[in-house]
């Protein structure tokens, strides 16, 4: 979890200043190369030398049996002009992402603000929310929410339409609620958020008559939306690479009729069931640079809605 | 650098030490044990049951053979056909390996399988079928052997069917016939006949070859055309919309286990499958299940054929070709092993020990190998050995039948994707 990412409002004293000085400095970087070697090295190796690999890959026709050719871009060509497949899966991913990141960050944040304004029992409830992120990663839960959602489940009974997962309308809202079940980790951040907003604000506010309403939109979402952007980003990337509760849901296929087919559910096909590595691999690539270009979107579009309170110095 | 050494230093220095004794104690694989004995590594899928027995007969084997021990490994079969993948491009496939008929040609031109024909001095395959032994071979060389045979059947609920009053499925049906049996259970038993089999690759096949053809050229390109499907397709569409076979909702559901086919979940009267895991039914269905032919063509031609139910094949990486071919000539040729492993593996290939064990079969065993002893003799010769692509187009046949069943794609548009798909497929 990189949390310090978060642009803290509020300024550091200066440590660095307080830290004894002891050692030559070329010393102690080399300790701490040292301490870092296993960190560097499975990094080199398990992340930097694949990614490389996988981009010659990607302009091969390799197959994991016989040794990759060169083809140039016909990997690419072929996704781009030739395989409807292809098309669906990215418009299934949308779709995902535009249904389970804004209902997970707006359940994440009801939560955090019924939290914030507990009086007691607050640290059981937020483990108690936080659980499902956890669970979540697991393959059971996934497996659990397919008996929940199939035909013949608790969902089914209640509401008697023949079970979500073999309905192809509404299967991809059934993987979405998985993800959107897990919303601790936003939830536990949005809270964090909420508390380092100075009471004296909302004080004030209430002196000039402002409302419960009136002071969240004016007070909590302006000061909160540093914290909404660390979280919109970093859950819309995890949405965009949804694999785990799409693959258990639908049984691994993505189906039915291809509802649930997500993009690395595709790409996972291509690759383990097809043996299509050179195309898997090109895939990949083209979802790095999508997700790549979805940040860079949303970050230019902050600077006309996120507010950071030091702006206000100015 | 400084000549004295600093505290950090020489606690970075041992931390590295104690990485270094850590990885040293990771053990590595030898293929040569203890005691100088030779070690096989010996995978394959399948069931709890199915692994209890060949433990028990690789025990057996390794009592004959003090000079070799086996690790044996299983797992359920998509799970299998990843790992063994990986595996296999590595350089590190098993010694000996159970593989699928879909397998044999990547496996083969892929250059992980050795060529059993040269270890003729301890593999026998002469009381083997021909035709069936044919199977494992890709370009006239003996790669694989077949371990069980097995055939398409259509496996139905005895009672309910005999209840119903509709007359019981005769030798020799068409697919006519069969569609009004099950337009006739549909209104008698008040669901579906059957499973809807437009999903399933085998059972157009089996319809396929009814007409004469097959779903593979002699140079692996494609032995259909999209108007062939089509009708397919749009025969089976129509009994779906009928309410004679089962709804889209419960045939997508189908991943190649019994648990999840109408048949087994009571919401239908019979379903098609191979016969070995037609077993898996008994359980689900305590009144009793019974087995027919699967529906032939027009004029009589049978479709549903023998087929290995699989095969052992051996790594060309091995270092011991020898006692893996004794392994393989150990499980399809001895009589010992053959009391053991019964019918876990579809009924034996070998003919002399067939005949013998045929007396001695129980339960379904015995219902599988009445079956197969009614329809010996009637049927064609199985196809060569699938081209490589048909792994992914099995599941590209059903993803393409959802669209039809699902009604979001005429059977015409879905055969023309299909075959698009499957000429890509095919070229690569």
């Amino acid at each position: 979890m990189t949390t310090t990412e978060i642009p803290a409002p509020t300024a550091r004293p200066g440590r660095a200043a307080t830290t004894p000085k002891h050692r030559p400095k070329r010393e102690r970087e080399g300790a701490a190369w040292v301490f870092l070697s296993p960190w560097v090295l499975g990094a080199c190796l398990l992340t930097v030398v694949p990614m490389a690999v996988s981009l010659y890959l990607s302009f091969t026709d390799y197959n994991l049996f016989d040794p990759p050719h060169w083809i140039g871009l016909r990997n690419y060509t072929q996704m781009f002009t030739e395989d409807p497949r292809y098309w669906r899966s990215v418009v299934t991913t949308l779709e995902y992402v535009v249904i389970a990141v804004p209902l997970q960050l707006a359940l994440a944040l009801v939560v955090a603000l019924a939290l914030k304004s507990m009086k007691g029992g607050k640290a059981f409830y937020r483990s108690a929310f936080y659980a499902p992120s956890l669970l979540g990663a697991s393959m059971s839960i996934a497996l659990v929410w397919r008996q929940v959602f199939n035909d013949g489940g608790p969902v089914d009974n209640a509401l008697g339409n023949g079970g979500w997962i073999n309905k192809p309308g509404w299967s991809l809202l059934a993987v979405a609620l998985l993800t959107v079940w897990q919303f601790g980790a936003p939830m536990v951040i949005f809270l964090a958020g909420l508390q380092q907003i100075p009471a004296e604000l909302y004080e004030a506010a209430a002196v000039d008559g402002a409302g419960k309403w009136r002071q969240f939109l004016s007070i909590t979402v302006p000061m909160l939306s540093p914290v909404l952007f660390f979280n919109l980003v970093l859950q819309t990337i995890q949405a965009f690479q949804v694999f785990t509760p799409a693959f258990a849901v639908s049984g691994g296929k993505g189906g039915p009729a291809d509802s649930t087919l997500v993009y690395t559910l595709y790409l996972y096909d291509r690759g383990f069931v097809a043996s299509h590595m050179g195309y898997a691999s090109a895939m990949a690539w083209v979802l790095l640079l999508v997700i790549g270009a979805v940040t860079a979107v949303l970050f230019r579009s902050s600077r006309s809605w996120v507010f950071y309170a030091s702006e206000g110095d100015r | 650098m400084p000549g004295h050494r600093t505290k950090g230093f020489c606690a970075s220095a041992a931390a590295l030490a104690l990485c270094a004794m850590l990885a040293a104690c990771g053990g590595s694989g030898e293929s040569v044990g203890g005691g100088g004995k030779v070690v096989l590594r010996y995978a394959w899928w399948g069931n709890p049951d199915r692994a209890t027995l060949t433990d028990k007969a690789v025990a057996l084997f390794e009592k004959r053979h003090p000079n070799v021990q086996v690790q044996t490994s299983y797992s359920g079969y998509d799970a299998y056909k990843q790992k063994l993948a990986v595996q296999a491009t590595g350089g590190d496939a098993p010694d000996v390996m159970q593989l699928d008929y879909r397998q044999i040609n990547q496996y083969a031109n892929g250059g992980v399988l050795l060529d059993l024909g040269k270890q003729k001095a301890v593999l026998h395959t002469s009381e083997i079928d021909q035709g069936l032994l044919a199977t494992g071979k890709v370009d006239g060389t003996q790669y694989a052997i077949p371990q069980g045979r097995g055939t398409e059947t259509i496996v139905y609920d005895a009672k309910a069917w005999k209840d119903s009053g509709v007359p019981l499925p005769q030798k020799g049906w068409t697919w006519d016939d069969w569609a009004d049996d099950m337009r006739a259970l549909a209104k008698k038993t008040g669901k579906p006949g059957a499973t809807d089999p437009g999903w399933s690759e085998d059972g157009f096949e089996v319809w396929l070859r009814g007409q004469g053809k097959s779903l593979y050229t002699k140079d692996n390109g494609l032995g259909f055309t999209a108007d062939d499907l089509t009708n397919w397709w749009t025969f089976t569409d129509q009994l779906r919309r009928e309410g004679a076979v089962s709804p889209a909702e419960q045939t997508t559901q189908l991943a190649g286990f019994v648990e999840n086919t109408p048949l087994a979940r009571g919401k239908a009267t019979s379903d098609n499958n191979w016969d070995a895991p037609a077993s898996g039914y008994v359980s689900f269905i305590p009144t009793g299940i019974a087995l027919a032919p699967m529906p032939s063509g027009e004029d009589g031609t049978p479709g549903q054929y023998f087929k290995p139910s699989m095969f052992m094949g051996v790594s060309a990486n091995t270092g011991h070709p020898k006692e893996s071919a004794e392994l393989i000539d150990f499980m399809i040729n001895d009589r010992d092993a053959a009391k053991i492993l019964g019918a876990t593996r579809g009924i034996p290939v070998n003919e002399t020990i067939r005949k013998e064990t045929e007396g001695r079969l129980k339960d379904f065993d015995k219902t599988i190998s009445e079956y197969q002893a009614s329809v010996d003799g009637t049927l064609k010769d199985p196809p060569q050995a699938p081209p490589s692509g048909d792994n992914a187009l099995q599941s590209t046949f059903q993803r393409d039948y959802d669209q039809v069943s699902y009604e979001r794609l005429s059977p015409r548009k879905a055969a023309e994707n299909y075959i698009t798909e499957a000429k890509a497929e095919l070229r690569s």
